[in-house]
């Protein structure tokens, strides 16, 4: 055993495995919003009524679900920055679409599912895109969507001319309800953010697809000589984050109703930080989905938290932000260490 | 007897619950080679990075000039001369090899550094060790060997007194082999004391003056080295006599059918018109030297690399142009890196068994279950011995990690198993383990081409040999000329085709 | 629409369409530096902007205008570089990112012998400038301030939705703070809401959840105050509160003239002025009249009685 420094036992190992032992790698994140709930809680008793709870996990909807998507492609390796602007201009040309059919399909049901239709088929045309020129071109991924994250934008700008881009009042009506309404009281965006949880831990823990996208983050050159197709992966991986960024637009829209150049601006680093604050490795070949959720609405926790309290100046918002997370990272990642 | 300039008493390490080293006693002299040797998990490297202070010993001391010295990392043992070159390279893999000579201790004229100064130094130091490296040229660009040989320079470049060289020849030709012999001798000459690793037992008997035994983590003895025979050494290794290290040959009938044929194979820059056939029941060796193309033929057959040329499989032409279609057509591959081609070190037994099969276990959904019966199989028939199963691969030791990915090649259950250096950097109790294996797949009615620089392993196991040279395959040996002053001959051009016709002149 | 659809779906394919400029004659060179349309408000500012070149450039057939964005206060300071190295413009007019960090740049160019107009933002040293056409923050803050007084009645629990942490954010928060000093009414809570929709909407449904009783909100931009009404609206308190907002954005003016009870006024911040400046400017570069020293664009109440002077469907914003 010259290459390692782990020890053994000289028995072959038939059917042992660990006792389940806690993992703060695993349980980090989950600790950290108990955490976080507790503080919130004690800034403001307003914080845990169903209200605030149900307002939280709403607005964290659109980047969980980019989230979710960003898992794949991190997990995989590489790292997708264009995701905030291309939720910008895919809401924007969704807007300009629905209000552009509204003569020929009126102001119902049909124009809105054109209009969601388009905003997920540009958003995963753009998502293989980006996934085309990093595995196509051989350019690093953080340059690819370093770039069309700038093109993107700019799109929305011109074709917003600078301004917003605003949803026919109508067609609007009719929408609404996709933000505001509900099932059983749980609102869509939620039910939203939990299916597309679930069918991303689906996917991810127990497909192949799942399973070869850590292959390639741990190392390419393995899965490669493991007769994957390393290009046809990581291209669907961004495919995938297309998706998640289509849907989470389509239930962005109705809430405002409109796009602009600040449509979704930093959603990216927002996205990202939720993965990794969930565990996932930025280097890639870990990825965790409920992490990310976790992570995510962390950070939503953390905004709100903030402007449930006036025992904080506010212009030391961005700090308190900021140690939150350093210190939910730290803790994980110490404690992954000590074991 | 001159003091020892480096000694352990009673060192112990424990992991967690496991203690891996028991009260370990270590004396080293000046100007001696000392070797150490032992199986896979034997815990010599454990044992060398307690010495060179990557690691704290659990119990026990170490002692330096009779002073004892607490683990402060590496830096400060280094300061005190005492040197390890690791199996794995420490070099900035872009920097120049000059840099890597003199990184942390750059020479300077005033506030810059003093490149010619340097470069000359460099080149004084890698003529020394007759290596024509040259000093301005990146680490990535190096061959393996040249990488070992840099590390090499940069060790007795500084004021070594102790250097630590973890299995120094696995990556090393012949020649090479040779030059860090003479180089060896001069340092000891110059009382440098050498702790050498090595599995390669006739080195150890050929360069050391004392050797130390250790298995399952105990020091079983210390001796001088020409009190033992090699296989006595071996002995001590595994704690009973390794009698049948090769199988008895069962060379396949000269009717067997013929499992896979190609037929003037070439890859660009690599390897020309190469023509082989493999029959059913056999095992073919392929030799060479370092660099002949006998990786990337295979390579290239087995579509990771771009080829021209015909392959047959039962007589019949297939096309393969991706690992996929060879995995399709029954072919598995075993790559001789498994660090870096083979396994995924962070990740689980598991994960890295089923990896290349994985389309073999479940449909849509991956079906655990089967992954986890398949690696209890794995655990019992290839011999895996791990802490536990949930261990990352990176934590085993080189001989499981050998065995494991023996084992994940055999999950698509290939008719021929292309073995490339099936038995680089691991101990004799798990090479024999891997060579009865390879001689019982091809029993089974199937077929195997080993690869291997090793000439012992070719010449106990292969049934015929093919050599090849600068890409070329130079000759085919068969039965009684299956000798090593035979395939040399082949490998080095002295017989076969001219070495004008080479696609590379190495 | 489709147009440009089609031409973001050619950029997307990669094609690059190369602008092309006007030819070189011996013209007179105006030269305008403005911030990128990074929000609406900026967004207006590039479109008035905009028209104002086309007019100016048709009513002065000699004048050429040349629009400058940047992103940044250093991204602007490197576009002055360009217009006077490469452009060699006759005139600048600027609005500034900040005020600081341009006043030197501003004097190197004033310093080359050229006419200077700075807009909205005034450099830290007066003297550079040849003409100012000031856009007036405390009074915008002044005039919001004075009006929910009288709204309510001076007494009242209201929320504070601030922009971007800046200068101009400072100023008009500073004034609607002096003004409303010695009245009954209370500021419940104050956040940044970077002068976004999305934001407001969110700082909005926190105050919603955090105050049980909020009488009027103060959310001195219209991008907020659009958030801040669907905030309100989902929560359901449209009878309890009004929403005063800032800028004029047409969606606004319109709610004001359509007599919307959660919008009953509106405080102009025209980003229209930049037309203005560049109107004054070339007038007198090609007609030679002459200038004031300072135009003031006031901070205008709007109110359902005079929103249609204020309302331009036509622009972005």
């Amino acid at each position: 055993m010259t290459q390692s420094s782990t020890p053994e036992s000289s028995q072959p190992g038939v059917g042992r495995r660990a006792l389940p032992s806690f993992d703060l790698k695993l349980y980090g994140p989950f600790l950290a919003l108990a955490a976080l709930v507790v503080l919130g809680t004690l800034a403001n008793p307003v914080f845990l009524s169903p209200g605030n709870i149900a307002n939280v996990l709403t607005r964290t909807a659109f980047t969980g679900i980019i989230a979710i998507g960003a898992t794949f492609v991190i997990t995989a390796g590489a790292i997708d920055l264009s995701v905030g602007s291309l939720a910008a201009l895919a809401a924007g040309v969704s807007i300009m679409t629905m209000n552009a059919l509204s003569p020929e399909l009126g102001t119902g049901v049909a124009v809105v599912v054109a209009g969601v239709l388009v905003a997920v088929l540009l958003s995963v045309a753009a998502g293989t895109f980006n996934g085309l020129l990093v595995t196509k071109g051989r350019i690093e991924a953080f340059i690819v969507t370093l770039g069309t994250m700038g093109i993107f934008r700019s799109l929305v700008t011109y074709l917003a001319d600078g301004g917003t881009l605003s949803l026919a009042s109508p067609i609007r009506t009719t929408y609404r309800p996709v933000y505001y309404g509900g099932l059983f009281g749980i609102s869509y965006p939620i039910i939203a953010f939990a299916a597309v949880a679930l069918v991303g831990a689906l996917i991810l823990y127990r497909t192949r697809f799942g399973r070869y996208c850590a292959a390639i983050g741990s190392n390419e050159e393995v899965a490669r000589y493991s007769s994957i197709r390393v290009d046809r992966i990581k291209t669907l991986a961004f495919a995938l984050q297309g998706l998640c960024v289509g849907i989470a637009v389509m239930i962005y829209v109705p809430r405002l109703g409109s796009a602009s150049a600040t449509t979704g601006l930093l959603w990216e680093l927002e996205a990202i930080a939720a993965v990794i604050i969930g565990g996932t490795m930025l280097k890639g070949g870990y990825g965790r989905i409920w992490g990310t959720v976790v992570g995510a609405v962390m950070l939503a926790l953390i905004d709100n938290i903030l402007n449930l309290t006036g025992a904080v100046s506010v212009y030391l918002n961005g700090a308190i932000q900021g140690t939150i997370i350093i210190v939910a990272v730290l803790l994980q990642r110490s404690g992954a260490a000590r074991r | 007897m001159a003091e020892p300039i480096l000694s352990a008493q009673g060192v112990s390490k424990v992991f967690g619950a496991v203690q891996v080293l028991f009260g370990i006693d270590f004396e080293l002299r000046p100007g001696e080679v000392h070797a150490v040797v032992g199986e896979n998990g034997a815990g010599k490297s454990t044992f060398m990075k307690i010495l060179a202070g990557y690691l704290p010993a659990t119990g026990g001391t170490v002692r330096v000039n009779g002073r004892e010295v607490p683990s402060e990392g590496p830096g400060a043992r280094e300061a005190l001369g005492i040197v390890l070159i690791h199996q794995e390279f420490n070099l900035a893999e872009d920097l120049t090899v000059e840099e890597n000579v003199f990184l942390g201790r750059e020479l300077r004229r005033g506030p810059f550094v003093d490149r010619s100064a340097m470069r000359a130094r460099c080149r004084a130091v890698l003529d020394e060790l007759n290596c024509h490296v040259n000093p301005a040229s990146r680490v990535r660009d190096l061959s393996v060997s040249d990488k070992q040989m840099v590390e090499i320079a940069k060790a007795i470049s500084r004021d070594v007194r102790v250097l630590v060289m973890d299995e120094p020849t696995a990556v090393l030709t012949g020649a090479e082999t040779a030059v860090l012999f003479r180089l060896i001798r001069k340092l000891k000459a110059q009382g440098v004391a050498v702790v050498y690793i090595s599995h390669k037992l006739d080195e150890v008997k050929e360069i050391s003056d004392r050797v130390t035994v250790l298995r399952d983590g105990r020091l079983i003895a210390t001796q001088p080295v020409g009190e033992l025979t090699q296989d006595a050494i071996a002995q001590l290794m595994v704690g009973r006599a390794i009698t049948d290290l090769y199988p008895v040959k069962a060379p396949p009938p000269p009717d067997a059918p013929v499992l896979l044929e190609v037929r003037g194979l070439s890859v660009l820059g690599w390897v020309r018109d190469a023509s082989f056939a493999l029959r059913r029941g056999e095992i073919l060796g392929f030799s060479g030297l370092v660099g002949a193309g006998r990786t990337e033929l295979m390579e290239g057959l087995l579509g990771l690399r771009r080829s021209t040329g015909t392959v047959l499989r039962n007589g019949r032409p297939v096309p393969i142009r991706s690992l996929e279609d060879a995995t399709a057509a029954g072919i598995g591959y075993l790559t001789e890196d498994r660090k870096g081609k083979g396994l995924l070190l962070r990740q689980g037994m598991r994960q890295n068994l089923t990896l290349l099969a994985l389309p073999r276990f479940g449909g849509v959904l991956i079906d655990e279950a089967k992954e986890r019966a398949a690696l209890d199989r794995a655990v019992v028939d290839f011999d895996i011995r791990a802490r536990d199963m949930d261990v990352p691969v990176g934590a085993l030791s080189g001989g499981n990690q050998q065995k494991l990915l023996l084992a994940k090649t055999m999950q698509i259950e290939p008719e021929i198993l292309i073995a490339d250096e099936p038995t680089r950097g691991i101990d004799v109790g798990t090479k024999r383990q891997i060579y009865h294996f390879l001689h019982d797949f091809a029993r089974q009615g199937k077929a195997v081409i080993l690869i291997s620089s090793e000439m012992p392993e070719v010449i106990g196991l292969a049934h015929r040999v093919v050599v090849m040279r600068s890409g070329v395959v130079t000759g085919t040996l068969e039965g009684a000329a299956i000798e090593e002053a035979e395939i040399v001959r082949y490998a080095t051009g002295l017989k076969g085709m001219p070495s004008h016709d080479a696609v590379v002149n190495a | 629409m489709k147009m440009k659809l089609g031409f973001a779906a050619a950029l997307l394919a990669g094609i690059a369409l190369a602008p092309l400029g006007a030819s070189a004659q011996q013209k007179v060179r105006m030269g305008v530096s403005i911030p990128a349309a990074t929000h609406g408000w900026a967004g207006g500012l590039n479109w008035h902007a905009q028209q104002a070149e086309k007019q100016l450039e048709k009513q002065y057939p000699n004048l050429d205008i040349r629009i400058a964005t940047a992103k940044d206060a250093a991204g602007q300071a490197n576009d002055l570089e360009d217009l006077v190295s490469v452009h060699n413009i006759d005139a600048l007019v600027i609005l500034p990112f900040e005020s600081a960090p341009l006043t030197d740049p501003v004097r190197e160019v004033k310093n080359k012998g050229k006419f200077v107009t700075v807009v909205d933002r005034g450099l830290t040293d007066p003297s550079i400038q040849n003409v100012y056409v000031a856009g007036n923050n405390p009074q915008m803050g002044k005039v919001s301030a004075q009006y929910m007084k009288q709204k309510l009645n001076n007494k009242g629990n209201i929320v504070v939705l601030r922009g971007i942490p800046t200068v101009i954010d400072n100023q008009r928060v500073d004034a609607f703070m002096e003004e409303i000093k010695g009245t009954d009414i209370k500021v419940l809570g104050m956040q940044y809401a970077n002068w976004n929709r999305d934001d407001g909407f969110k700082v909005m449904q926190d105050f919603l959840a955090r105050f049980p009783k909020i009488d009027a909100v103060w959310a001195q931009d219209d991008d907020i105050a659009l958030g801040v009404i669907e905030a309100v609206k989902q929560a359901g308190r449209e009878k309890e509160l009004f929403i005063i907002g800032g800028a004029g954005m047409k969606d606004m003016i319109k709610r004001v003239m359509d007599r919307d009870v959660l919008v009953p006024a509106d405080v102009l911040y025209p980003p229209g002025m930049i037309a203005d400046a560049m109107q004054i400017t070339a007038k007198h570069l090609i007609e030679k009249t002459p200038v004031q020293k300072e135009y003031v664009i006031e901070a205008t109440l709007v109110t359902p009685e005079n929103a249609s002077k204020y309302y331009y469907p036509d622009s972005p914003f």
